[in-house]
């Protein structure tokens, strides 16, 4: 393994190492987070808040410890940050798909919650409709973090006595499901990274942010590529993403592939050592494999049949692996599909088709994501271990 | 760690070490233990709760395996603690007085005190703020007694789950004494990074006292040692999660020495016994090599690969390894194709596989008499590791070995007993305590 691939493999810990030395101050983060929460980033719009459920420092603080509180699972292992952990994204750079309650394994991979403030739906599928009740999900799934009920959640926080006074300051009421939705909801819309050197050359004015290659790839990406049909950039900011639903066909591909699987799959045992192994022996430690058939699972109609939201391509180098299954491990794999034309199926979207890209155009294309790397990202890490998690 | 600690542990040391006490019943134990010098009365099996199985819990299963005694071959005694935990290894403190047995999912410690009754133990204390007390280390695994106090190695730590993680130290009493991060490429702690990779991943830690050597291998974290083993083999980014690497300590000052190049997961560590056989046997679990880790004539310790075991391109995939007192055998278990594998190791340098049997579907922990006369084998790896279906068979089997064969006498069916999955073995006696 050569030093720089280790460095990397290290940089997550290195990050969780500086939170001994407070480099974010205890008192004051959630104020400035508050402001950036309010204003948003360049590139980006104002973030819209529910008129229902304003941000105040109070409920952002809250709403960090309570992600990050290990013991508001049953057995008081897991978090929203052991799946969206802060260092790696605020997803999870060591697995293709999440895995959560006594190692129960998830379908999908857990995508970054950086920016997800600019979805209109939340999830690959969009079956959620806001951050303010999405969290139930996890907290009761099986496989994620397993509370016999909602009602046990919110009767745990108000047992523990680290939460004494917190919502009553926050709300001036108690604790209640609504709220903790809401201090989650308040949190989550903070975590806003844009102000990327792509930001500071298309919005910002500055000429020579990015680099010649990089205006190379972002021609490609608007243009001969098509990206920016969906992932879509705007007049005064980018979202990178449509918000609407699309059959790329990699989901197809994904699930033809598991419903034939190859006789026999390369292992990586340690690093440049692959053996081949047989599909008998994986299958006999496996468990079920199940099916994912995308936003059809939420509407029921054959014609959403692997569709997938858009997601935002904001920070994607930091963002890795790759599809709503992390099947991708790198950048690249993502363009070479996309350059095939995706998986050439019926009902993949015309969008999609072989590009004809040329090896420098691919390397442009992928210069341009590297563009889209916010400066600001680090500090989102070190904001949210301005306290150790909370175990029991 | 103060000068009176570290004279203190020194004292203990040059005690236990005295002659007469240096023989041990089973042979992979901690030198600085009281030993039992007859036969073993009971096993004790930490044994997984299963969804479906008996009450599901956890429980510490007791075996009488008293030759000639009424219940020889039977369950005496079970006792569940609640919830599944993962539970995995556990280790006598070093009076073997009590129990020390972990949950590699949640954290907690459960003792139970085996002098008392040895056919009967009792839970006497439950550690349930581990991550707490160590400042976010996840996963005790191996508890190996040190006078006075118990050393813990973890697997994981509470921020994301990951193979980063550390030593931790607590007191006879279940006090938190300190947590010793592994050295990691940013904070080596002082130790020389023998060849470029370090990783701080953690499993076993074993002592070689009179060289003042302690041992350290690296796993990797809950995420993989949680989850489905199929579906890890199919997850690129997972696969690279594991560990490389072996540490040299300091036995007594706690200091990382040296990180050596382990690859391919170095799992559990056995020192020779011999008092001129400064080097212990590891084996990596996933590229099926078995690795001498060795001091030079100054003293320097370096790891060197000295077998294959089984065909390593297939994926036997070693687990738990013993060692004859004697350092001339080493029982090898491949959990895959659910066999023990006998190498000799006379020559420590060139092992070689003498003899192997098929154990059952699947293997997991061996355990060997003193005398090595008589050789126990239970099945399970880790909850989400075992086979699934039919071949996720669940047995503790006992077998008598003639230098040739091993013999079957007896085996308990650990779900028709209504148990779980057999892990971990420790062997008891009531001849210890003076009764
Ligand atoms: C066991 C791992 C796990 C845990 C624990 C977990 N998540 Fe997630 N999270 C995921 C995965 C996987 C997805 C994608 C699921 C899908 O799209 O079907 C996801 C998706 C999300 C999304 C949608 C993001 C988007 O792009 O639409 C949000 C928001 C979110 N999680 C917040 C939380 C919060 C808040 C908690 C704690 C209450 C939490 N998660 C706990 C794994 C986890
Ligand atoms: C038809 C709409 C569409 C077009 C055109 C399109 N994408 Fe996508 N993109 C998607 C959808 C939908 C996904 C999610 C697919 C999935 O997870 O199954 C996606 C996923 C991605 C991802 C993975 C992001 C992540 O966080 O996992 C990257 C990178 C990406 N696209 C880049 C591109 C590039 C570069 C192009 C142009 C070559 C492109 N896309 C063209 C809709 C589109």
């Amino acid at each position: 393994m050569s030093i720089s691939r280790l460095i990397s493999l290290a940089l997550p810990f290195f990050l969780c190492l500086c939170f001994a030395v407070p480099t974010v101050r205890a008192d004051n983060w959630a104020v400035r987070v508050l402001e950036r929460s309010m204003t948003g980033s360049l590139g980006l719009p104002v973030p819209t808040h529910p008129v229902e459920n304003r941000p105040t420092a109070d409920k952002i603080r809250l709403g960090r410890k309570i992600f990050f509180d290990r013991r508001l699972s049953l057995n008081r292992t897991m978090s929203c940050g052991m799946c969206h952990i802060p260092e790696q994204g605020f997803g999870n750079h060591e697995l293709q798909k999440a895995v959560g309650f006594e190692g129960r394994s998830l379908r999908r991979n857990a995508p970054t919650l950086v920016n997800a403030a600019f979805y209109e739906t939340l999830f690959w599928d969009g079956r959620e409709t806001g951050f303010e009740t999405q969290f139930i999900s996890p907290l009761l799934a099986a496989n994620e973090m397993a509370n016999p009920s909602a009602g046990q959640v919110v009767a745990l926080i108000e047992e523990l006595s680290d939460y004494d006074g917190a919502f009553e300051q926050a709300f001036g009421q108690p604790v209640s499901l609504h709220r903790i939705g809401e201090v989650l909801a308040a949190y989550q819309r903070s975590l806003i990274a844009a102000n990327s050197p792509f930001d500071r050359w298309r919005f910002g004015g500055d000429t020579n942010a990015i680099s010649e290659q990089q205006q190379r790839g972002y021609q490609l990406f608007t243009g001969k590529a098509g990206c920016s049909q969906c992932h879509q950039i705007g007049e005064t900011s980018a979202l990178f993403t449509d918000n609407a639903y699309h059959d790329t066909g990699y989901g197809w591909m994904r699930e033809h592939e598991r419903q034939n699987p190859p006789s026999h799959h390369p292992v990586e045992v340690a690093p440049g050592v692959v053996f081949h192994v047989s599909r008998k022996q994986i299958d006999d430690v496996s468990g079920p494999s199940l099916p994912d058939l995308g936003r059809y699972e939420v509407t029921q109609n054959p014609a959403d049949s692997w569709k997938y939201r858009t997601p935002i391509l904001r920070n994607v180098a930091l963002t890795a692996p790759y599809m709503h299954d992390g099947g991708f491990a790198k950048l690249r794999d993502v363009l070479d599909f996309y350059n095939r034309g995706g998986a050439s199926h019926d009902q993949q979207s015309p969008l999609i088709r072989p590009l004809g890209l040329t090896e420098a155009e691919l390397q442009d294309l992928e210069a341009f994501l590297q563009a889209l790397t916010s400066a600001d990202f680090a500090e989102l890490a070190r904001e949210a271990r301005v306290e150790e998690p909370d175990n029991w | 760690m103060g000068f009176r600690k570290l004279a203190s542990v020194f004292a203990g040391a040059t005690m236990l070490m005295s002659p007469g006490l240096s023989l041990a019943d089973e042979t992979c134990q901690s030198p600085y233990m009281p030993k039992i010098t007859g036969e073993e009365e009971f096993v004790y099996v930490w044994t997984l709760g299963k969804e479906g199985i008996g009450d599901e819990s956890d429980k510490l299963v007791t075996v009488d395996v008293r030759k000639g005694s009424d219940t020889y071959g039977k369950v005496v005694a079970s006792l569940s603690v609640g919830g599944r935990n993962e539970a995995h290894h556990a280790g006598f403190s070093a009076d073997r007085r009590f129990l020390w047995a972990g949950g590699l999912d949640t954290n907690k410690i459960f003792v139970f005190d085996v002098h008392s009754d040895p056919g009967k133990p009792i839970l006497t204390k439950t550690i349930d703020t581990f991550v707490k007390d160590t400042g976010g280390a996840v996963g005790p695994h191996t508890f190996y007694g040190l006078p006075g106090r118990m050393m813990i190695s973890a697997l994981s730590n509470d921020k994301d789950h990951g193979g980063r993680t550390a030593l931790v130290e607590y007191s006879d009493e279940g006090e938190f004494i300190a947590t010793h991060w592994m050295p990691t490429a940013e904070d080596p702690r002082g130790a020389k990074i023998a060849s470029d990779v370090v990783d701080g991943y953690g499993y076993d830690v074993r002592a070689l006292i009179r060289k003042n050597v302690m041992l350290s291998s690296s796993f990797t974290g809950w995420s993989n040692y949680m989850m489905d083993f199929g579906q890890m083999l199919e997850d690129g980014e997972a696969m690279k999660r594991f560990g490389q690497t072996v540490v040299q300590w300091d036995l007594h000052s706690r200091q990382p020495k040296k990180v050596m190049h382990v690859p391919g997961a170095p799992l559990e560590i056995r020192f020779a016994w011999g008092p001129e056989n400064n080097y212990a046997f590891t084996t990596a679990a996933l590229t099926s090599k078995l690795w001498l880790i060795h001091a030079d004539d100054n003293n320097e310790w370096h790891a060197k690969e000295v077998a294959d075991i089984g065909d390593p391109a297939s994926i036997p995939l070693p687990v738990d390894i013993s060692i004859s007192a004697d350092d001339s055998r080493l029982w090898i278990n491949t959990f895959m194709d659910g066999k023990t594998r006998l190498f000799d190791i006379s020559d420590p340098y060139a092992p070689k596989q003498i003899y192997e049997k098929v154990i059952g579907d699947q293997v997991n922990m061996v355990s060997q008499s003193w005398d090595g006369k008589r050789v126990y084998f239970t099945s399970s790896l880790l909850a989400q590791w075992d086979k699934k279906g039919d071949a996720d068979d669940q047995y503790l089997k006992a077998y008598d070995w003639d230098g040739k064969d091993l013999k079957l006498q007896f085996e308990l069916d650990f779900y028709k007993e209504g148990l779980g999955r057999a892990h971990i073995m420790r062997f008891g006696s009531s001849k210890l305590f003076g009764s």
